[in-house]
């Protein structure tokens, strides 16, 4: 199914933002929107979606969740794509639903076909669309997170790097640990934020030692959690989803006021 | 394994608070991990080897009772005596049964993390049996009183200074030194004279071997050889999951086991037992016996077999960043860790483990680093799942994901919640940041949280916004 | 019903056996090709060579020396024991081809003993991959000679040696199965300490290895 999609000259994407984008940092949305757009895609923006489940589901309450992700694919069924700016709401919807509807076969199916045409944002202009932004400038060095659930479910590893390589005075430096979690992993920041807080401080103290001016990242979960622990800390150290740098939007980065 | 007293939260509280734990366990688990990382370079087709030795396991799995039952009569035949042990209970049992019919008084035991699990070194102690610790770590934490923190390093949060400390208290001949050769050497003399003095010598298994019925055992120390042919009796514990089907196929998984847990290619010994002293033997055994251990293994063969993979090498431990700032004891069950996470409400029930598999941040590095590929994140969020459907989860936090997924299943409701929210928010924050957050007070004890915005993008669409 | 019945019900009914004999010993057949395919390529030239640099790399940290004949051990043992001052008398593993060697000044008589200082012995084979030691036990090569000395000299015939792990485990089926196989891969060591390499822990300090022809 979306292979067929490869060759779609302009295919129509359903972008879904992911409720954290949407209630946090509605930036990162308008990145997405503008760089899928430059990528050749149409793009919807269905106003009926709100979370993928995952919170729910990661705290085991899969009866909650069903919903959700009933909606959710409902919702998206009829586009080409969907795609979001976060490996771990797109892992949660290619992995994990059809899992959750193990028992269930319609839903199951339904649940394949969308996991099939799911993808991460910056994996899918890199590897589907061939994309490279173009004429953007970012004079700045950077280091890159991965994020887990991107960097393992999907193998979101060299796509954003090839990105941000293309941007136009944009250097990246090495990051100790760049593939270790920061700690953040949803509710657990909440539940256990006590030992949350403990692998965000070592997470901190790398991205510190890296140097870089910015800290990037494909999570804004994770983002959020290093953004904020950076702060505490009293780093100087701006953080951006990657996808606001790729479309020329870095002017404020997380926790900077107008 | 009781369980402490204390409670999950408590003792993740008094490890965090202890500053020497982190050192000792970076010093530890970060070794751990470059040499790992080292190991797997020099094999290219790792990926495939991990999936090879998957299959090794999971082919003994789906022929478990075949292959027992090929173990034992084969055992049998090489004068072996096999006993079998439904619970950690029985398990115990078997072993202090046989240690008073042999009139022992002194026992030498070398690493095992079943016996942990079954709780015999407790159980020894109870029996009025002298108990000595022979592997150089278990021998360090006898000494201070405690459990293993690790499943290979059972020491790892102690530093060498902490050892020295204890060596020069309980040491007859204090170290030379306290660098790490000098320490290891005090432990040789200190310990030499009881591997021969014991009456019964107490091991575990790495695999049990069916077509020759050996056991193996994978060690690096030489206490375990020492353990296990001086005395007059050699007691083998083992899980029955240990089970494979031929020597092949158990050096092929020790060629994973070991890279896995230290980096090396082979540990310095790669052991076969089978059976007791032959004639003509100089040395060896005169029993040998085998207490074949089921606790729990049978119901997750039927619920979670790929658990059953599991070689005990520890790197999911090592790279589990949880782990890493908790250290082993904060978990409470014998094993620490993912695999640890997994297990323990196997043996102790979910109800009183829960946190366990909840204390998790599913990054799913251990699941990439384990040599048999179990899939610890999806096994994790099995038992959260569990818990959840048993009414164990913390009612407040049951209620707050219910009523927070209602509004999310209405998107009408969830944009009226959340328009209301956000400005509500945005009046605790200062300079962009929020630094106390209304019911996430543990977030910004330690860190910010960014002051959201006006309104929500999706609003902004609707109402035709650009950027 | 006996514990051991009711472990192998439960195990029976969540697994219960289909496969003929045949089939399933055709599926661990498979396994191990499997596993094999996988594995890194080996120099296949040369055995002794490819195990003496395994066996002294520093992972394994053996010393590893060449000798034309096992006559030549008895030399190789006094210069072992005269560059690591060590007394002229050692405990002999008791194996026929040794004990008639010519050992001339040296005096290879000693009892095993808690603190022996030396013991000489002999392998069965050698693992190339790996640089291990295989030892069988047997009246002939008792278990404690690989364990108890602080020095561990081990004779190795070089046409003994097999490539890999799984050549040996070819070569053990056609055997007995003994009471104790050792596989030695170095001087005992110990990483308990913070995870740093530490030599001579409970078994011998240091291995070393004399191929022959
Ligand atoms: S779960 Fe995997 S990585 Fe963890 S101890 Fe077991 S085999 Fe090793």
């Amino acid at each position: 199914m979306p292979e067929t999609g490869n060759a779609l000259e302009k295919p129509r994407v359903g972008l879904f933002v992911t409720c954290l984008v949407d209630s946090i940092r509605p930036n990162v949305g308008f990145a997405a929107l503008a760089l899928l757009e430059a990528a050749g895609c149409t793009v919807e923006i269905p106003l009926a979606q709100t979370c993928c489940g995952q919170p729910a589901y990661n705290s085991g309450a899969d009866d909650a969740t069903k919903p959700l992700a009933r909606a959710v694919i409902e919702t998206f069924e009829p586009y080409d794509y969907l795609v979001a700016p976060s490996g771990s709401c797109a892992g949660m919807i290619k992995a994990h639903y059809p899992e959750l509807f193990a028992d269930d076969p319609l839903w199951r199916e339904r649940a394949e076909k969308l996991a099939a045409k799911t993808h991460e944002l910056l994996s899918f202009l890199a590897d589907l669309r061939g994309f490279r932004p173009r004429n953007v400038l970012c004079k700045a060095t950077a280091a890159y997170h991965d994020s887990c659930s991107g960097l393992r479910e999907l193998g979101v590893k060299a796509q954003p790097r090839a990105l941000l390589d293309a941007v136009e005075g944009l250097e990246l430096r090495p990051l100790e640990g760049e593939e270790t979690c920061c700690g953040f992993g949803g509710t657990f920041s909440v539940k256990y934020s006590d030992i949350s807080a403990e692998i965000v401080g070592e997470k901190a103290r790398n991205v510190e030692a890296a140097g870089a001016d910015l800290l990037l990242g494909g999570d804004l979960g994770c983002l959020i959690n290093m953004a904020g622990k950076l702060r505490r800390d009293g780093a100087r150290t701006r953080v951006f989803h990657a996808a606001e740098v790729l479309a020329g939007m870095a002017d404020r980065a997380i926790g900077e006021e107008a | 394994m009781t369980a402490p007293a204390q409670d999950f939260h408590t003792r993740v509280e008094k490890a965090l608070r202890d500053p020497q734990l982190k050192i000792a366990l970076e010093r530890t688990t970060g070794n751990a991990r470059r040499k790992r990382a080292a190991a797997v370079a020099a094999w290219p087709d790792f990926e495939a080897a991990r999936a090879a030795a998957c299959a090794i396991k999971d082919h003994a799995i789906e022929h478990m009772a075949t292959y027992l039952e090929m173990f034992e009569n084969n055992a049998r035949a090489s004068g072996a005596q096999v006993h079998w042990a439904r619970d950690a209970g029985e398990a115990s049992r078997i072993v202090i049964d046989l240690c008073k019919a042999s009139g022992a008084k002194v026992v030498t035991r070398s690493k095992s993390m079943l016996g942990e699990e079954i709780g015999l070194p407790h159980a020894l102690a109870e029996a009025g049996l002298r108990r000595v610790e022979t592997d150089l770590a278990e021998h360090i934490i006898q000494l201070a009183g405690e459990t293993p923190s690790h499943i290979i390093w059972p020491a790892a949060h102690r530093t060498r200074e902490d050892v020295a400390k204890l060596f020069d208290q309980y040491h007859h001949e204090k170290p030379e030194g306290h660098d790490v050769v000098s320490m290891v050497a005090s432990a040789r003399k200190e310990l030499r004279a009881d591997f021969f003095t014991a009456e019964v010598g107490i091991s575990g298994a790495n695999f049990l071997v069916a077509e020759t019925g050996a056991i193996c055992t994978i060690t690096n120390e030489g206490n375990a050889e020492l353990t296990t042919t001086p005395p007059r009796v050699h007691i083998v514990t083992a899980g029955i999951e240990k089970i494979v089907a031929s020597t092949e196929h158990a050096l092929q998984l020790t060629r994973l086991l070991v890279r896995s847990a230290t980096g090396a290619d082979l540990t310095q010994y790669t052991t076969f037992h089978c059976g007791p002293k032959r004639a003509g033997d100089r040395d060896g055994p005169e029993e040998f016996h085998i207490v074949l251990v089921d606790h729990g293994r049978t119901r997750m063969l039927a619920e979670m077999p790929e658990m059953l993979r599991c070689l005990r090498c520890g790197a999911c431990l090592n790279h589990c960043v949880v782990y890493r700032a908790i250290g082993g004891h904060a978990y409470g069950g014998a094993y620490p860790g993912p695999m640890g996470s997994v297990l323990t409400p196997v043996f102790d029930g979910l109800e009183q483990s829960r946190d366990l598999p909840a204390a998790c941040t599913l990054n799913g590095q251990c699941k990439q680093v384990c040599p048999v590929d179990i899939p610890l994140p999806t096994l994790l969020r099995h038992w959260r799942a569990r818990s959840f459907r048993a009414g164990h989860e913390p009612k407040a936090v049951s209620l707050a994901i219910t009523i927070w997924a209602f509004f999310a299943a209405r998107p009408r409701l969830y944009r009226m919640a959340q328009a209301a929210a956000l400005p509500a928010l945005r009046l605790f924050a200062k300079g962009g940041w929020i630094s106390s957050l209304p019911l996430g007070s543990g977030w910004t004890a330690t860190r910010d949280f960014p002051k959201p915005p006006r309104q929500s993008f999706l609003a902004a669409i609707r109402k035709g916004a650009t950027r | 019903m006996s514990a051991r019945e009711k472990i192998f019900a439960a195990i029976r009914k969540a697994r219960p056996e289909r496969a003929t004999p045949a089939e399933i010993g055709a599926q661990a057949q498979a396994c191990s090709e499997a596993m094999k395919r996988t594995l890194p390529a080996l120099d296949q030239d040369d055995l002794a060579a490819l195990f003496t640099a395994r066996a002294s790399s520093e992972k394994v940290g053996a010393s590893v020396e060449r000798v034309a004949t096992l006559a030549d051990l008895p030399p190789a043992v006094a210069r072992y024991v005269a560059s690591n001052n060590l007394a002229p008398d050692f405990a002999l593993q008791p194996d026929p081809r040794l004990k008639n060697l010519a050992w001339g000044e040296l005096s290879p008589g000693a009892p095993l003993r808690a603190d022996s200082a030396l013991a000489v012995g002999i392998a069965l084979c050698g693992v190339a991959e790996t640089g291990s030691l295989v030892f069988h036990s047997s009246p002939e090569a008792p278990t404690l000679y690989d364990f108890l000395p602080l020095h561990h000299l081990v004779a190795l015939d070089a046409k003994s040696l097999v490539l890999r792990l799984e050549n040996y485990a070819a070569f053990a089926q056609r055997l007995a199965i003994p009471r104790n196989v050792n596989l030695v891969t170095g001087a005992s060591g110990t990483t308990d300490i913070e995870g740093v390499l530490a030599r001579g822990a409970h078994g011998p300090g240091r291995l070393h290895i004399v191929i022959f022809d």
